[in-house]
Formats: C-alpha cells, structure tokens, sequence
C-alpha cells in the first residue's frame, strides 16, 4: 500500500504490518494521554530505554548479534526478511490527521453547528409543511439547502485554506531521498536509505548524513557533528574503542540524522527507523501535547459568545411566540431566522483569510507560518526564549578586537565589512598581519572571485576562517601572498601544543632568512616569547609590559572572546641559510625566545539588525531570554551587546565584584540580570526557577542543554507567558512543541525542528521574528475591527425579526437576504480591514494579556450591538416603513397586520390609500422592504466600515486613503448590492427587486449619523483615557495641557510623575511651559527605563529653574532635557 | 456551429434583459408595473370556494349575508350622498392641480345596477334560495391606473356553466347540482395582462362552485 503525505517525511513505503503497528503504538500513547504525566515518564523511558550494549561488544560479537559479516554484509535475502520484520528506516511520520477528519471538523466547527440545526428545522418544517400542504412549504426546503450549502462550501474554503497553508510546508521541506552504501551479497551497494536493516555494513564519509545508528567497525579520521542531537557544537570525534559506558557519550557509536563533518568510516546498523535515538527523541516530541493557541481560544470565546446570545435570543423569542400564540411551526421558522441573523456565518472564513494574508506577509519577512493560528500568537508572545547561535549572532567567528602595540583596537563586525576603520599604520600591524595571513592553513574554495568576502566558502576550522577572511579585507590577495613567502615547514595546530606555527621564505629577494611564525593560547605564546614588538621595533618582555599582556587578555577573554596570541621570529641566516631542511618532528629550530606581536579575538558577533530587534521587543514589554549551549561569559557578553542584559543592569555578581563582598551577601532583588549555568539549573527545584524568571528581567541561560529548554519553557509558562522559543536541533523539538510558538530554524534547523516548530525563520534572524510579532499584534488589532463591523449588522439583522413577531409587520427582511449580506456585500470589506496600518505604535505597548484583552470583550460587543448596531436598525426601518409608505401603507397600518398580510385568502388586502392589493402583489412589495432594508445596511456598513478602520485616532488622522482596500471593499459592497437588485432582480427565489433608486440613499443621513458618532466617541476617549483604555507606552506625551496621551502625568510631591508602560523613547508634543514653578522635575517610573540605555527625552520644556529628569528610584536619567 | 448558438444564445439574454428593462407589452419598467388590476369574488369564502346546499337555508344565510354587508355602501341613497354621476366613457379624473381637491368623489356605482344580484327584491336572497347563486365579482381599487385605454372593458367568466351577463355581478341561473365548477372570471381588456404566472388574481380570480341540491 503506497501511501503519499505531504509533510516533512515525503513520500514512504509502508506494508499493513506497519501500519497496524503504528496504530496500536497510537493507542498506548492515548492510554499514557489519559493517565496524564505521561511526558516525564516517557523522558524517564527514553533515558532507561538506552540499555545498548553494542558499544561494550567487539567486533565477532556484533557480527553473531546481527548475523552479518563484516566482509560480505547481509545477503539480499537475509535483508529483505529483516525489512519485513522492522520497516523501512525513516522514521514514522507524526500521525498526521487525516484528511477527511479535517474537513469534518470544518464541517462542524465554529458556528456549523447552529447552521445546521437551523437547516435541520428548515427541513423538518418543510416535511411538515408539504404534508399539510402549505404552498409555500418548499421555501423551507430552498432555505435549508442554502443554510446546508453555506456550512460546506465556508467549511470547504476554511480546509482549503488549511490545506493551502500546509502544502506550504510540505513542499519547503520535501527531502531528497537519501542514499547509503552499503555492503550487501559482498558487494558495494547504494541503496535509498530507508531500506537499511539492522546488520547492514555501511560506509560512511566526510559530508555524509549518518543515515541510521551505526556502530563503529573502522574508522579514519572521523568527525561527526552531533549539535542537533546534543547541542554540542563542535564536531566529535569518531573511532573503533569503546569509550564511553553511556551510549551517548562513547566514540564508536554515530547517530541516525546527525552528519559525517570529515573522515571516513564503516560501521555496523544497530537500529534503524523510529527505534533510533533521534526516532525516541522524536516520538517524544510527538508526546508534548500541542496547545490551542491562543487566536484560537479567542476565536472559541467569541463563537460561544455570539452563538449564546443567537440561541438565548432564539429561545426566548421562541417562546414568545408561542406564547403569543403563533403555530409552533412558525415560531421554529422564526427560531431559524434568528439565528440565521445572529451567526455571522462569513465571519471565520474572513478570519481565515486575514490570517493567510497576514502568514503570506510574514512569508515574505522569513517567517514561514506552518498553523495559521500561530500568525497571531507571535503577536501575543511575552517571553521570546531565543538561541545565541545563528539566530542572535551571524554563526561566524570574525576578528573583533586586536592588541598590539599596547593598545586594543576594535575591529568591525559587520556583516557586509569591505575595509577595516583601525589605524593600521604601525609598523607592529604589518608584522602582525603577515603572521595573521602567514599561519594559517584556511583556503578560499576556488571560484569565488566575484562573491563578497565574507560570503565565501572557506575550508578550515572557524577561527582560521575569520582570520582568512580578516585579512582578505585588509591586504587583499592573501593567497598570493601566501605564495610570495613560500611555507616551508608546518605544525598544525594540536591540543597538546595549543600552537600553530610554519616557517616562509619572506617575500623580499635581498632577505634570505625564514621567518618563524606561530599562533596559539595567548598564555602559551607569551610564554615562548622574550621579546615583544612595540611599534615594530623589539623590546624585551619585563614584567611591566607582560602585565599589559594580561590586562589586555583579560578584558577580551571578559568579552567573551576567543584570545588568540601572535609571535614571530626572524631565523638568523648564518644557521638557517636557504634550502635549509626543516624537520618538524625533531623541531631542529627554536621554539622559544620568540618575539610576541600581537593578540587577535574572535567573536561570533552579533547580527547587526538584532540589538535594534531587541530593543523593539523592550519596548513591547516582550522578555528575551537567552538560551545557548556556550560559555556564560561569551553569553553574557553577546546578551550585553545586542540588549539582552542592558548597559545599566548588572547581575548579583557583578554587584558583589562592584561592592566586593561575597556573592551571598548581594541584596538578589537588586539584581536585574541573571546569567544562569546549565550546571546550577540542573540542581534547581521548580521553584526557585520560577523566582530566577520572576525575579529578573535579564536573564541569560548559558551551558544549557538542548532537553533543559523544555524546563525554561515550562517554567515561563508556568509565569502565565506566551512563549516563543527558537530551536534547530533535534533535541529541541520537546521544547519546541512545548513553547505557545516554537520557532524553528530554516537554515541551520533539523527536520524534527521544523516538524515540532509552529513557524520556521527562513533567515535565522532574531530581528524576523520581531517583525512577526508586529504582524501578529497587528492582524489581532485589525480581527477585533474585523468582528466589531461583522457584528454591528446583526443587529439590523436580527430586529427585523424581533418586531415581526412582537408588532406583526410585514417581514421586513428575509432569511436568504441576510446571507447575501453576510456572505456577499460584507466579505471583502471585512477582509480589507486586515489591509489596515496600525493605529499607533503596536510596538510600544505590552503583550496582550491572554486572560483580559479578549478578541471580543463586553465594550466591543456592547458599543458594536446596542450603539452602531441600534442606529443601523433604526436607518434600515426608516428605509422599510418609507418604501411601504410610499406604495400605499403607512406605518400605522402595518402594526398587526401579519396574519390578514400572509393569508392567501385575501386578493383585495386594503391600504392606507384604500388601494387594495392581492397576495403576490404584497408579497412583491414585502420583497421590495427585503431590497430596501438590504440596501440600506448596505450603505451604513459603508459607514460601519469606515469608522472601523480606527479605534482610538481620528480617520482623518489615519488617512481615509491609505489603506486602498478599504476602498476596493467600500465599491465591492455596492457593486455587489447593485447587482443584487437590478441584475438579479427578476430571479424569484432570490426575494430581490429592481429598487426604486430613491430608496438608495433614505439609509445615507444614518450612514453620516454613524460616522459623526463615532467620531465624537473617538475624540472623548482621546480627551478622557479612562482605565478602559489599553496603555501605551508614552511615546508622545503633552505637557501643560489637558491632554495626556497615552501616558499620563500626575502630580506628586516632588513633580510631576508620568504614569505608563515601558518605552525607550518619551517625546513630550507640546512645548507649552509648566506655569508652576515648583514642578521642575518629572519623575518617570523606572518602568519606563528598562531598554538598554537611556530613555531618551526630547521635546520637554520647563519655565526656568533647574530642570531634571528622574527616575522614580532617584538615579537621575537626564538632566538637560531642553529641546 | 458552437459558435452559433453561443451567439444566439447570447442574443437571446441581451432580448431578455431588454424585455426585463423595457417590456412594452405589459408596460414593465425593470420588472416593475405600475399597478395591475387584481380581481377578488363576493361573498368571499375560506377558499374561495362556494358550497351550499338549496334546501338547507343555513348552509348559504351566511353568503347572504356577506353580501348584504358588503353591497351597503352600495346603496343608491349613500352613493348619491357620497359620490358624482359620472359621464359614461370617460375617466373621471380628479387631480390636484394648485389646490387640494377635498374631498375627492368617485364615481356613482349604484346597487340597484346589479338587477337580480342586488338583492334588494322581497326576498333578497341573491338567488341562492332558488340554486341561481350571484357571485360579485369586485375589482381591485388602484390609485392612478387607468384601465382599459378609455376601452370599455368587460369580465368574461369561463366555466363549465352557463353564465349570465358578464358584468360586475355574475349569476349563476341554472348551474348543474351537485357538482363542482371551477369557475374563473377574467378582465377583458387592452393592456391588461390577466396571465401573470406568479399573480392568481391579476385581472382574474378563480373559485369553486357547488351548488348541492337533496
């Protein structure tokens, strides 16, 4: 049985066996779901369930475990019987849901439901109706196939959507079926690797991805890098000896999915497939319960809440009628009519485009969104959990400083770096750069001439590559010169040593001696030397100069940086003369007395756009925290230059060293950073985690281990945070699913990473996903007016039907003209209120609270229903009893009227005219009210539209022609109302007619009313920012005047005081003067103050006198803040 | 040829928007008309149905009756009082040119007009004593219609009877007993459409008829 899926595993072979198998495993997993905790336990298994014991055994044991020979491997049979029995060697895919479930549950979900019980009582009403032979029985019949037909085709177009967004997925990360070869009837074989059994003798090779668990048998300078298995960056090293008693630990066992960096190796397939590590690891990831995001959650309240009001209001007038002694079966028809009124049935499916819209804008900023309902999770993340490596930093290491001459020099770190700004004129430099450029064995690979430097490939370690590449920039061809001093002798670099060194011929003919050139652990270096050159002449090393040495090495080993230092030495030509011969294993030349030039630090720098990113997220009330494999010290000094810890904080260890007392004496609540080791995390109970994440602001995790992430994760959460955490190996998918938004890695990401991820970040740029959290915030902002404008109408949707059966007017609306609102004129304005800009600075304000700001709250649900929507029912009845009037009833005589109105007994019905009307020709004009009180929400949605874009600013301020989409919806909408009545007038099931156009605009002064009222309930909120309004950060304040917004100023005792959220920047409008003299100082809460640096203040006059700034815990921020 | 019928079928939904915007047979502007003339029957029955028995007096006293009530306004002493006598041929028309014309008087229609179907003779029984039932048929009143094109325009009532002068009041004079006649009475007159598929009573009204003799 083939069977296709569309996700990251492509396309696999399965026999029934497996499949059955895979089924009854899915089982046991809900058995575990329903016993809860099942996810630590299953952690325990995975640590107990690692009894290998292939690393202990020596090669003729694992030849009779496997029944395979090392020369000859399996034989095609022996391997084929094995496939049967394992399964193929991929692992199982996580169940994905199937297809027909997923369109069920759009079937079902949202409001479907109440759709389809208003169908099921259309039907039964019909069923009724033709047995009592009623003539108009089969309008039931229409009404529930046209209710039946809205639920699939919306459900149709939200699993379309759905799907949409996951081909996406499935075609970025469609996989190239990998290759193995393998040993097999003794004979060398490539096989697709998914057909590699337990036993099978594999060879493997540098650039190889290790395509199931291998146990070593012969090995040659093998390497494999085994970060997205354990995190551990460097490559290990691989070999035949067992090591280790941990699997996990030995050198002779390689991993499934992990890669072959360099060298060669033959090994014997211990597991294959699911049975993996990686395969546990994975199952385990699939065991983290995914969450509903919380658009979701939101989503379900306002469903809830709409569909309770539809059906409280559908009851309650049910039983009016009832009571008011109306047919049960007109009281079901009216029922149907409610709550065809009530649910705004396009409404999900603009939801789901807004969000596809939005997911495809994020697409375009490297932000891949997998769900759709996690394009607006970015926006309500509180604590971003984010890698060091790649993500905040450009995964390079790059020359950052240099010392020579007794002085440090800072060298750029750009990405996109063409010069290098430090002087360079000292004759100390020339010499350093030849060692830099001469001791190094990193190459350019060939044909890269065109390519910027730093994008060149370059083969050699990282530190070899920042000082190829660093020198490339500075002297140009390194290559030539390279050859102009020919290398004449080599040590590479062991760890034994800690040094490098080669010996050149110089490049100057006239000078015949070698030149010496060694780098390496600056301590080891200095320790070679005696000499050290100080503005290219040679001075001896006294203990003075040797003092700089580690003065200089401190402060950028403090840096976090990786210390190289540089030593040379010119052999004297009378011992060393040319064509001398240099045996580097007896080292017949001098290793010592050397004369020390220079140190180099290297640092994986920070990308340039992530300290800006950062302080975005600052301003956005938004947590980073850091999380990295490395050394705290290179942690920390990354989390301080890109913000992540700011200039100002320091941690309880930085006070104790300030203070110099013991690290137990520090007052911890002073302490506003923290740099948390692995190691100390380790042995921490819940508990005291929660206090590190309650208690700092800053905090950096470093030594971390990929499975520890997962416990950060909890513990944020644990906070009541939305948590976005970023990831790329392997062992990271556990903390990924975890995480309200896991964010994996497109570039440097594992597939089980992107697999468990909620959104992958093409670039692996931090600053992407600031800009998903803007788009995020921002499509939050633009459904809430979305559902604001879908909702007022159901006002003037539903009171129709309310008056009707209370005053017993002719019907003023019908149920299928109701759904030509909601799932016609209304849809594409809905949908361009996502096209709206923010209002103000959504990156200013904090996170939304996930328990308090809802999508839909009482405020918008009270101001949309009983304000707008009240209005917008009186425009359409003054429309309905106007064209009534004008045929020949008046108001007055329309009260009551119902039963004499529908009887089909009478032809001569009398007006207020005494015209008298047969039954079609008052059907016909009850059709027209349908066109007219259509037509006229029409033109006040136009309003409703129009005043939606906003909530707060004016619509001038916001530009009535900014958002062109608007218009687009604004043309649609009478477009569509315009072909309704004149084009499709004349088709009778549609209850539509060709309207008198005059009746077009009786609806308009309600429209402008609309429009006006807003506005002035815009401006009251502007002038009087009640607690209800959602605080933002100050970024513009008033002084003087009445207006303070969004902050506010108080008066206290010492000042005024300003009263906000955090922010980075305060700007005062006016420049009015304070009249009182005595309030020269403005206290900002410290709140405001927590970005890196100093707020700044501009735009802020005082009378005269001295004027400050401070901050509420006294420490003055700025003093002169005149403009 | 696929070509073709395209065509024609495009040409027939191009005459069939021009029909619906502009249709001068039945002087529809965009579907819409001024008014048609709806027709509606007296004594007017739970479906339009009359059936009664000759003998049993209960059975048709309430159509009598119906039609007392309703022929009221008819007499020719309130018509007098309340409407002008009118110039035969003519519409009477009653504009408000500069001053409101207040109040309006309609034409004379007098009761004794309708003979035997007055019921105004000593039994007064609309002949439904004797099994020659009167059925009034009334036209609908609709302001700023002009009937007829100043034709004079007359109500033919189809059946599978026998009917009397085709005016406003139909009798039945010798209807076959015990059977139903479905009976429908039409308008007969230029411009008038009386075959709106969708309208039953435009320019028409059909009921039944039975009269049940023991």
């Amino acid at each position: 049985m083939v069977k296709k899926r569309s996700d990251v595993y492509s396309v696999e072979i399965y026999g029934t066996k497996d499949l059955q198998k895979t089924e009854i495993e899915d089982e046991e997993e809900k058995h575990k779901d329903s016993k809860g905790n099942k996810k630590k336990k299953k952690a325990e298994d995975l640590k107990k369930e690692l009894d290998l014991d292939d690393h202990r055994l020596n090669t003729s044991e694992l030849e009779k475990k496997y029944g395979t020979s090392i020369d000859k491997g399996l034989s095609s049979a022996r391997a084929a019987e094995i496939l049967a029995r394992d399964g193929p060697n991929a692992l199982t895919p996580p169940k994905a849901t199937p297809e027909i479930v997923k369109f069920l549950k759009q079937m079902i979900g949202g409001f479907s439901i109440l759709l389809w019980i208003g169908a099921a009582f259309s039907w039964i009403s019909f069923g009724i109706q033709l047995a009592q032979e009623v003539d108009s029985a089969f309008d039931n019949l229409y009404l529930g196939v046209v209710l039946a037909l809205v639920v699939i085709l919306t459900g149709i177009f939200a699993y379309y959507q759905e799907a949409k967004s996951t081909n996406i997925m499935a075609s970025f990360s469609k996989m190239i079926p990998q290759q193995a070869l393998v040993l097999r009837d003794a004979e060398k074989k490539e096989l697709p690797a998914d057909q590699l059994v337990v036993g099978d003798i594999v060879e493997i090779k540098g650039g190889d991805r290790i395509p199931a668990d291998i146990r070593l048998i012969s090995t040659q300078g093998c390497k494999v890098d085994n970060s997205s298995l354990t995190g551990e960056s460097e490559p290990q090293s691989r070999s035949c000896e067992f090591t280790h008693e941990n699997p996990l630990e030995t050198r002779n066992i390689a991993f499934y999915s992990t890669t072959c960096v360099e060298g060669t190796a033959t090994g014997i397939v211990i597991n294959t497939g699911d049975r993996t590590i990686i395969g546990r690891i994975a199952s385990l990831a699939s065991g983290v319960g995914n969450e509903k995001t919380p658009i979701a959650i939101e989503i379900e309240h306002f469903v809830y809440l709409v569909a309770g009001v539809a059906i409280s209001i559908g009851v309650l007038f049910f039983i009016i009628s009832v009571s008011m002694r109306y047919k049960i079966l007109d009281s079901i028809i009216f029922l149907i009519g409610i709550i065809v009124a009530n649910v705004p049935e396009g409404l999900l499916a603009t939801v789901t485009v807004s969000l596809s819209l939005t997911a495809k804008r994020m697409a375009k900023k490297n932000c891949l969104v997998k769900n759709l309902e996690a394009v607006e999770t970015l926006g309500s993340t509180s604590i971003i959990c984010s890698d060091k490596t790649g993500t905040l930093t450009q995964n390079r290491m790059t020359v950052a400083h240099l010392w020579f001459d007794n002085q440090i020099y800072s060298a750029d770190t750009s990405e996109d770096q063409t010069t290098q700004p430090f002087d360079q004129s000292s004759p100390s430099w020339t010499a350093l750069s030849k060692i830099v450029t001469l001791c190094n064995r990193a190459e350019f690979r060939p044909g890269q001439e065109n390519l910027p430097i730093m994008k060149r490939v370059v083969v050699g370690d990282a530190s070899e590559t920042a000082l190829l590449k660093f020198s490339e920039v500075i002297l140009g061809d390194v290559m030539s010169i390279r050859a102009q001093n020919r290398k004449v002798a080599e040590i590479p670099f062991n760890s034994t040593n800690k040094f490098q060194l080669s010996i050149h011929e110089t490049d100057d003919p006239h000078d015949k001696r070698f030149l010496l050139v060694m780098k390496g652990a600056p301590e080891r270096i200095l320790e070679r030397c005696s000499t050290i050159m100080i503005n290219g002449k040679e001075e001896p090393l006294d203990s003075e100069k040797a003092e700089a040495f580690q003065t200089a090495y401190m402060e950028l080993g403090g840096m976090g940086e990786r210390v190289l230092g540089f030593c040379h030495l010119y052999l004297p030509e009378n011992e060393f003369p040319e064509g001398f011969q240099f045996d580097t294993d007896s080292m017949n030349f001098p290793t010592s007395n050397l004369c020390f030039v220079g140190l180099l630090s290297m640092i994986d720098p920070p990308r340039s756009t992530v300290p800006d990113a950062v302080s975005k997220c600052r301003s956005a009330g938004i947590k980073v925290i850091m999380v990295t494999g490395d050394h705290p010290i290179t942690a920390k000094a990354i989390a301080k230059s890109v913000g992540i810890i700011s200039a100002t904080s320091e941690t309880v260890e930085d006070i104790a060293k300030r203070l110099n007392i013991p690290v137990e004496q520090v007052n911890r609540r002073e302490a506003t950073a923290a740099v948390v080791n692995g190691m100390e995390l380790k042995d921490m109970s819940s508990e005291q985690l929660d206090e590190i994440l309650r208690g700092h602001s800053e905090i950096v995790f470093a030594r971390t281990s990929p499975q520890q992430k997962l416990i950060i994760v909890e513990g944020c959460q644990r906070q009541g945070a939305v948590v976005a955490v970023t990831g790329d190996g392997v062992n990271d998918s556990p903390a990924l699913k975890k995480a309200d938004i896991g964010i994996a890695m497109g570039i440097a990401g594992s597939d089980a990473a992107k697999n468990a991820a909620d959104m992958v970040l093409l670039d692996d740029n931090f600053a992407s996903i600031v800009t998903g959290v803007e788009e995020g915030r921002l499509i939050f902002d633009n459904l809430k007016k979305t559902i604001a404008y879908t909702l007022t109408k159901n006002i003037a949707e539903l009171c129709p039907f309310l008056i009707y059966i209370i005053a017993s007017i002719p019907m003023p609306i019908g149920t299928i003209t109701i759904l030509f609102i909601d799932l016609g004129t209304d849809i594409i304005p809905s949908v361009a209120l996502a096209y709206e800009k923010a209002e103000s600075d959504i990156m200013n304000r904090r996170p939304r609270n996930k328990r308090k700001d809802r999508l839909v709250n009482q405020q918008l649900a009270v101001y949309s229903y009983l304000q707008i929507g009240i209005m917008q029912s009186v425009g359409a009845f003054v429309t309905y009893f106007t064209v009534y009037a004008e045929q020949g009833f008046l108001p007055s005589t329309l009260l009551g009227v119902r039963v004499d109105w529908e009887s089909n007994a009478i032809q001569d019905f009398e007006d207020s005219y005494g015209q008298q009307w047969t039954k079609y020709q008052r059907t016909y004009l009850q059709w027209t009210g349908y066109t007219a009180f259509f037509v006229s929400i029409t033109i006040q949605q136009v309003a409703d539209l129009i005043i939606r874009k906003t909530r707060r600013n004016s619509i001038f301020r916001q530009g009535l022609f900014r958002n062109k989409v608007i218009w687009v919806g604004i043309f649609s909408q009478i477009g569509i109302a315009l072909i309704l009545t004149y084009g499709l007038g004349h088709v009778t099931a549609l209850n539509f007619t060709p309207l008198r156009f005059q009746y077009w605009f009786v609806a308009v002064p309600f429209a402008i009313l609309i429009w006006v009222y807003d506005e002035i309930r815009k401006l009251l909120i502007r002038r009087y920012p009640g607690r209800g309004t959602s605080p933002c950060c100050p970024s513009a304040l008033t002084n003087g005047s009445e207006e303070h917004h969004p902050g506010r100023l108080k008066n206290n005792s010492e000042g005024k005081e300003l009263l906000g959220p955090a922010c980075s920047e305060i700007k005062f409008i006016s420049t009015r003067a304070n009249p009182d003299k005595e309030q020269q100082v403005l206290l900002v809460p410290r709140l405001f103050l927590n970005s890196p640096g100093e707020p700044k203040v501009s735009g802020l006059t005082f009378a005269s006198g001295a004027r400050e700034v401070r901050a509420d815990n006294g420490a003055v921020v700025n003093k002169e803040v005149n403009v | 040829m696929a070509r073709d019928k395209e065509k024609r079928s495009c040409g027939q939904v191009v005459a069939e928007w021009r029909e619906f915007l502009w249709d001068p047979r039945t002087r529809r502007f965009l579907g819409r008309t001024g008014s048609s003339w709806g027709l509606m029957i007296r004594p007017c029955a739970e479906g339009l149905d009359v059936t009664f028995n000759v003998s049993q007096s209960q059975t048709w006293l309430q159509y009598v009756r119906a039609l007392h009530q309703f022929l009221e306004p008819y007499n020719d002493s309130v018509q007098a009082a309340r409407n002008a006598a009118c110039p035969a041929g003519r519409y009477n028309e009653q504009p408000d040119d500069s001053v409101p014309n207040y109040p309006k008087r309609a034409c004379r229609f007098n009761r004794s007009l309708l003979g035997p179907c007055a019921g105004l003779g000593p039994h007064g029984d609309y002949g439904y004593a004797s099994g020659q039932p009167c059925v009034l048929v009334k036209v609908n009143r609709v302001i700023n219609f002009f009937p007829g094109k100043n034709k004079s325009i007359n109500i033919v009532c189809a059946a599978k009877v026998n009917y009397t002068q085709p005016v406003v009041a139909v009798q039945f004079p010798n209807a076959t007993a015990n059977v139903d006649h479905h009976v429908e009475c039409r308008l007969n007159a230029a411009g008038l459409r009386t075959d709106d598929e969708r309208d039953k009573f435009a320019g028409r009204v059909a009921f039944r008829l039975r009269i049940n003799r023991d």
